[in-house]
């Protein structure tokens, strides 16, 4: 409802990124997105799972996964998720010092991850595993393709934030900006976990 | 038309007339002095991670098995993540994200399980 | 460079572009094209046009622009099936080659559904949920915006495809093999894919849009409950817009990567399965069929409870059934392709789920009769198309129950049944809604009414050139004429039906083309609508002056009743009588913004790069989106006041402020 809320004094106060009430309509607009996407993922994740044995004559999930890239990719993920996470306890806290740092951290872990996923991606392709080889393949190059420029589009979309903070501090609008964005980062953090569990480790259970 | 709007409070617009049925809209903040839900919740989480891979790579079930207990680990970790740090159950009225956020997570199951189901064909007939 | 004009020349203007007809628009194209440009040089309109409608984020207008779009959308699929009923009325005739009747006949498909239903659609969507919940806009102005120029450049890029490259031909359902590269390998289904891929984003943003509007953004005092039916409806097609776009963006990318980029998703070889892209087709077909018909379904119970004088027959029941509706769309995909062969068990499970959605709907028929039960129904063009859908409706839905049965099924697939099926529901459901919604809101976005004789006219013509057309295709497809068929041969008893049915499309043609004359003479000269109420209607949009000004409510309204509007007249509380100068204040207004339109201009000229593998022209494209994305991240300065003397002026000139 649109009424203003009226804040009594010692009524547990808005957190300040639903301070004011259009930033709030943002932020459910964003969980809006964040089904879409959701979707997104669901749509490619049955396309993977239809296509998994469909190998051709490329190798198999078993043969093609190596476990240590993986697990790196994982762990940096997880923690970057719990860096933002930090970021976020921080911004409410009117601590914008803190926040740029655990946002910067929260960049650097997402960066490793691209960079341990790109050459892992290499890798495959060097052993002649495109997507040009099998449906097998094209189903898991563009499920984690898709994750993988998810992230890399939240690394861009945290630098111009950290832009916005530096000039401006936390205002509803910045703060709102940055839990949007937080959101987002987690939600990849669990679209990952999926992928890890459905794909890589479902890759292993032979 | 006679009634100039005023202010409500925060009660108030949850506790509004007919949208009573959706009181398990109603948002909850937690606000505490040192991050201990989130540190307890990465710590759940890589519990959650090394747990499914250790299950995986001891082969400690059968196959079936074995992914059913980690894509509950994976669902587990999930609702961690949605709960700890996304801070679903917050927002200003009602929290809205809830009701499309359990839609969504139906649909999803339903349309990777349906998909398989629909397409095993593949084996079957030709 | 000769060598590169004639690669240009072969690329941009292949044989399958060069036909006499083609050439023949090509030219008349050039020619309104210019003389448009003239015109609006000559008149000195070109700031008009930049500052009022390309720049603008004002729901009202974007509304306009939507309605525009859909009504040019529907000349021009309705040319095409014009074309395809003229090849088809006698046996053996070659009026058009087999490619061009592929071509024509997709087109027509994709047309109508993507670029004339969804903007017609959003074009009620935003010129009255606003006003109905007592919203000054939607929640995201820009993003309506840009959900608007992505919707309008996917439609232009996916319109020039038959003067520039050749059009997609492998129908609106783009099916693989018929799409891959080595049985298509021209431009045209890389048109098809990125043009609803860039229209599909506007449309996914159009969804988030208004289901955050709608739960929102509603005026203090409307809970659920009493919001108006059509709001409701907005509301469920918004959420299976949200539900059912993701499932088309993927299935669309990946037939593209395996056109451009030769991954092998549904290709023959290397194990890929074009049966995937059915099953993610149809996971958004179903409930795309549904979007369609919802905000319609919202549409009629407007306008039967106005024009009957009564309050809409158990609200409850249609909110209940509308959401039943909503579940049950996204359990039936798999009747689309029954005779795939998944198995009896899919078969049963989705048939009989099919067969469900018939309970719901049936619930809703019942309330719109019983709503007009006992009422005083005044007959004007809007009710007419409410009445001329319930039979209409039920009929298509019934042969659609028909198609539900497997078995039957078998045999019906793909025949003329299906045909007369689907459009029994469209036309009867979609296209009559959206005119009978067209003639109700006309005098609240226009500020005049549409002359209701010569709508009655256009109505008859529509009515009656429907049943001609579709009727004799039940009987066609019963005896075994298949679809997407160019032409037949005599002698298999399909002449005369076939015969009847043209006439029948000359008839809706007719019906058109008196729909735009009234369109045009009620502009020219119609009746004003000076009370802003010209129905007595019901719903809080009839409480404001036509038109709309454009900060909509002076003041938001307090909302106690289910039909507001209808509660403040019996009380006599309206607007004019009760606004006090001291009661307006400032207003927040979005403020105009060219990012939109330059948005939908870089993604168009990404869509015509990579239609054609220009890659030089696709990054162009993309750096102009990352450069739009990056200007309205750093832009705070995105709304401005009113003050209120501004306000009160307005309002006093329209005689609505008290003192």
């Amino acid at each position: 409802m649109s009424l203003p809320l009226a804040e009594k004094a010692g009524q547990h106060p808005l957190p300040i990124e639903f301070a004011d009430e259009k930033e709030s309509i943002k932020i459910t607009g964003f969980w809006m997105f964040l089904v879409t996407d959701v979707l997104i993922f669901a749509s490619l994740f049955s396309t993977y799972a239809v296509f998994r044995t469909s190998v051709a004559m490329g190798p198999t999930p078993d043969q093609l996964f190596r476990m240590g890239p993986v697990m790196l990719e994982t762990i940096l993920l997880l923690t970057s998720s719990f860096t933002i996470g930090l970021g976020v306890y921080f911004m409410r806290k009117g601590q914008v010092r803190a926040l740029m740092g655990w946002m910067i951290v929260t960049i650097l872990l997402g960066a490793g991850f691209v960079g341990t996923e790109i050459h892992d991606f290499v890798t495959f392709a060097q052993m002649g595993a495109t997507w040009h080889t099998s449906a097998f393949l094209s189903a898991f190059d563009i499920l984690v393709g898709t994750h993988g420029a998810h992230v890399t589009f939240g690394i861009f979309w945290a630098i111009t934030l950290l832009f916005q903070l530096r000039k401006r501090g936390i205002t509803p609008q910045t703060a709102r900006k940055v839990y949007t964005y937080s959101l987002y980062w987690h939600f990849l953090d669990i679209v990952w976990i999926f992928i890890y569990t459905f794909v890589y480790l479902n890759g292993k259970i032979v | 038309m006679s009634e100039a709007p005023k202010a409500m409070t925060a009660e108030e617009a949850y506790h509004n007339e007919n949208d009573k049925v959706l009181r398990f809209l109603e948002p909850r903040f937690h606000e505490e002095k040192f991050p201990s839900i989130q540190i307890l919740g990465y710590i759940g989480s890589l519990i959650l991670t090394f747990g499914a891979y250790f299950l995986v790579m001891n082969h400690v079930l059968p196959p079936v098995a074995l992914l059913s207990v980690i894509l509950i680990l994976a669902v587990f970790q999930a609702a961690l993540q949605l709960g700890v740090f996304m801070h679903i159950r917050e927002g200003r009225g009602l929290a809205w994200q809830l009701i499309p956020l359990y839609f969504v997570f139906f649909v999803a199951l339903g349309m990777v399980a349906m998909s398989i189901w629909i397409m095993l064909f593949k084996s079957g007939v030709s | 460079m000769p060598s590169f004009v004639t690669y240009l020349i072969h690329t941009l203007f292949p044989p399958t572009v060069r036909f006499p007809d083609i050439l023949l628009i090509d030219a008349g194209l050039v020619l309104g094209g210019l003389g448009l440009i003239g015109f609006l040089t000559k008149t000195h309109r070109w700031g008009w046009l930049w500052r009022e409608w390309l720049t603008t984020v004002d729901h009202k207008k974007i509304a306009v622009m939507y309605l525009i779009s859909a009504i040019v959308m529907l000349f021009r699929g309705g040319i095409d099936a014009e074309m395809l009923r003229a090849q088809l009325a006698m046996p053996s005739v070659h009026f058009m080659p087999a490619i061009q009747y592929d071509e024509v006949f997709t087109t027509h498909g994709t047309i109508m559904i993507f670029f004339m239903a969804m903007p017609f659609i959003f074009a009620l969507f935003n010129a009255v949920v606003p006003l109905m919940i007592g919203a000054r806009d939607v929640a995201f102005p820009r993003v309506n915006a840009m959900s608007f120029w992505l919707f309008a450049f996917g439609a232009i890029l996916f319109n020039i495809s038959f003067i520039i490259g050749g059009s997609p031909d492998a129908g609106w359902t783009a099916y693989p093999p018929y799409t891959g590269l080595a049985f298509n390998p021209g431009p045209g289904e890389n048109y098809y894919f990125l043009s609803l891929l860039i229209a599909g984003m506007g449309t996914t943003m159009t969804g988030i849009n208004f289901l955050v509007t709608t739960i929102r953004m509603r005026a203090p005092g409307m809970t659920l409950m009493k919001m108006p039916m059509f709001v409701w409806t907005t509301m469920v097609t918004s959420a299976l817009i949200l539900f059912a776009f993701p499932p088309l963006t993927v299935a669309l990318a990946m037939s593209l990567f395996d056109r451009l980029f030769g991954s092998s998703f549904f290709t023959l070889t290397r194990g890929g399965m074009p049966m995937m892209y059915v099953n993610l087709f149809w996971l958004f077909g179903h409930p795309e069929v549904y979007i369609l018909v919802l905000p319609l379904f919202g549409v009629f119970s407007e306008v039967v409870a106005t024009y009957s004088k009564k309050a809409l027959f158990g609200y409850p029941m249609m909110v209940v059934s509308v959401l039943a509706i909503m579940f049950l769309s996204y359990g039936t995909w798999v009747h689309h392709f029954f005779t795939m062969g998944a198995g009896p068990a899919v078969n049963a499970f989705f048939g009989l789920s099919t067969m469900l959605i018939a309970i719901p709907t049936g619930v809703k028929i019942f309330n719109w009769i019983f709503t007009m039960w006992g009422g005083r129904i005044q007959m004007t063009t809007a009710m007419l198309y409410q009445m001329a859908f319930i039979p209409t409706f039920v009929i298509g839905g019934a042969s659609g129950v028909m198609l539900a049965v497997v078995p039957a099924d078998y045999q019906l697939h793909n025949t003329y049944f299906l045909i007369a099926h689907f459009h029994n529901v469209i036309i009867g459901g979609t296209l009559f809604g959206l005119l009978s919604g067209m003639y109700y809101w006309w005098p609240k976005m226009f500020g005049m009414k549409l002359n209701e004789r010569q709508g009655k006219v256009a109505f008859w013509l529509f009515f009656i050139g429907f049943w001609i057309t579709f009727t004799p295709q039940y009987l066609l497809g019963l005896k075994g004429m298949t679809r997407r068929l160019y032409t037949y041969p005599a002698g298999l008893g399909w002449h005369e039906l076939n015969v009847i049915s043209t006439v029948g499309a000359w008839i809706m043609g007719a019906g058109f083309v008196a729909l735009v004359y009234n369109v045009v003479w009620s502009l020219l000269y119609g009746e004003r609508d000076v009370t802003g109420d010209p129905w007595d209607g019901r719903t809080l949009e009839w409480s404001l002056p036509s038109p709309v000004p454009e900060y909509n409510f002076a003041r938001i309204p307090v909302v106690h009743e289910r039909d507001a509007w209808w509660a403040m007249k019996q009380k006599g509380q309206t607007m004019a009588h009760a606004l006090r100068p001291e009661d307006v204040h400032d207003i927040e207004m979005p403020k105009n913004t060219p990012i939109p339109f330059l948005l939908g201009v870089s993604f168009f000229v990404l869509g015509f790069g990579m239609t054609f593998k220009w890659w030089p022209i696709a990054i162009v494209g993309i750096l102009g989106v990352i450069a739009c994305l990056l200007f309205s991240g750093f832009d705070y300065d995105d709304h401005h006041h009113l003050e209120a003397d501004v306000v009160r002026q307005t309002e006093a000139s329209l005689g609505r402020l008290q003192g």
